[in-house]
């Protein structure tokens, strides 16, 4: 299962870093984002490191959205799908192959996101810049593995972009309050307090969505139309 | 026994689409899966490949994949291929996909795959630059590629041209030469009737003719 799920990452990956096919779009989106908050401040004025915080995270959230949408989609395009549900694999080799094509690219997003925070929104890189860059892998996890399993059950739907948004923000809302209040610490010199906690809260999200993923991925993702 | 459906029926919603059919495929055997249009038959074919679960009834598969090939291929209307990938890189993805073993999805076997459909010159071209007959044919190489024991056509030759309807044929002989199942729906039956070995009709929902392909007569049977 897992060469297939790498498989299916490689050729994701393949089609949307080679051609820019959605990642651009997602990307701008992002930037466009951090830059549209940044002049929402007076001149001289800093944002505290929790508002810069918040604004990354949103636009991680906005970009996932196009990101999981857009591997989903050319699955689409000449029913590619019925192919891999074809494979003698088990079907979460997608919903694996997916989330690991949707975390790199996140990745990749939050890597052009975060000097751009540090520079539109007037952040430093604190010390404590690796406690950030834990949180932002722990949260990742759990919001592809969400994306990833959403993504799917949007996909045949009319107006799914939509519809991607509507079911998968109220869901991310606990890792995302977690990310904004431990990834402050990227901005800030010291660790916020009760860390661990939030932390706890983003590591049963991701067990959380993990399991719901392999458990429910075969009844989102089929061959009915 | 490669394939076996059991009194299968499919409803979408409070549609009835087919009912009652039973239906057998052994090794080395083309059958061709007749009908009029909306009869149920593309829906048939994708309950024999597990694309899609029978309302009542049951499907039962004969063959699992071993080193020799897949249990199972599928060509559909849809062609399966990525258009941004070149015709090297989508085989290279499915040999991947499938697990092949290291010297089946060699670069020289893709390329031997592709040669064999004539497509190797254009290896390395975006598939989204190809016309119907080469992106059918590629998906037929794509198919043939995994050796499948049970191979299910659903209207392979729409929209080809008379060479890629000639290669088609000699795929689908060869597959049967090699003991492949093959279900075969086909948009001119009475062409394709000598090429089989036995018809499943299906008119009204229900099975109307299942025999040799020789004692099968279309008007006979309102198909």
């Amino acid at each position: 299962m897992l060469s297939a799920a790498l498989a299916i990452a490689s050729k994701d990956l393949r089609l949307l870093l080679s051609r820019g096919t959605g990642l651009v779009q997602a990307l701008l989106l992002g930037l466009l984002l951090i830059f549209v908050f940044s002049l929402s401040q007076r001149v001289g004025e800093v944002m505290g490191p929790q508002g810069a915080a918040a604004i990354f995270w949103l636009a991680s959230a906005f970009c996932q959205v196009l990101i999981f949408n857009t591997l989903f989609a050319i699955e689409e395009a000449n029913g590619a799908r019925f192919g891999l549900l074809l494979a003698p694999v088990p079907v979460q080799a997608v919903w694996l192959g997916k989330g690991i094509a949707g975390f790199t690219l996140l990745l990749c997003a939050q890597a052009v996101f975060l000097p751009a925070a540090i520079v539109f929104l007037g952040q430093t890189v604190s010390p404590l810049w690796h406690v950030g860059l834990a949180t932002v892998l722990l949260a990742d996890v759990g919001i592809v593995a969400l994306g990833a399993l959403l993504g799917a059950l949007s996909q045949g739907q009319a107006a799914r972009e939509s519809l991607l948004s509507i079911v998968l923000f109220p869901l991310l809302v606990p890792v995302l309050l977690a990310g904004i209040r431990v990834g402050a610490a990227a901005f800030a010199d010291d660790i916020p307090e009760g860390v661990e906690s939030w932390l706890g809260l983003v590591a049963a999200f991701d067990a959380l969505f993990l399991g719901a993923g392999i458990v429910l991925f075969p009844f989102v993702y089929g061959g009915e139309e | 026994m490669l394939l076996r459906l059991t009194r299968v029926a499919k409803f979408y919603g409070n549609r009835l689409v087919i009912k009652d059919v039973s239906f057998e495929v052994s090794a080395g055997t083309v059958t061709l899966l007749a009908g009029p249009n909306g009869a149920g038959k593309s829906t048939l074919l994708k309950l024999m490949a597990g694309l899609s679960r029978p309302s009542a009834g049951s499907v039962e598969h004969g063959a699992a994949p071993d080193a020799s090939g897949d249990a199972l291929g599928y060509l559909g209307h849809q062609t399966f291929i990525y258009p941004e990938l070149t015709a090297f890189e989508n085989l290279a993805f499915w040999a991947r996909l499938h697990g092949l073993a290291p010297e089946r999805c060699s670069e020289e076997a893709l390329l031997a795959a592709l040669e064999r459909m004539e497509l190797k010159r254009f290896a390395f071209e975006r598939a989204g630059g190809f016309s119907r007959g080469m992106a059918q044919r590629l998906n037929l190489a794509r198919v043939l590629l995994l050796s499948p024991s049970l191979l299910l056509l659903d209207e392979p030759g729409t929209g080809l041209d008379t060479r890629s309807m000639a290669i088609l044929h000699r795929e689908i002989a060869a597959a049967r030469d090699r003991g492949a199942g093959i279900v075969w729906i086909s948009h001119s039956v009475a062409e394709d009737l000598a090429r089989a070995d036995r018809v499943l009709a299906i008119a009204d929902k229900r099975v109307v003719y299942s025999g040799p392909a020789a004692d099968y007569v279309p008007e006979a049977v309102a198909c």
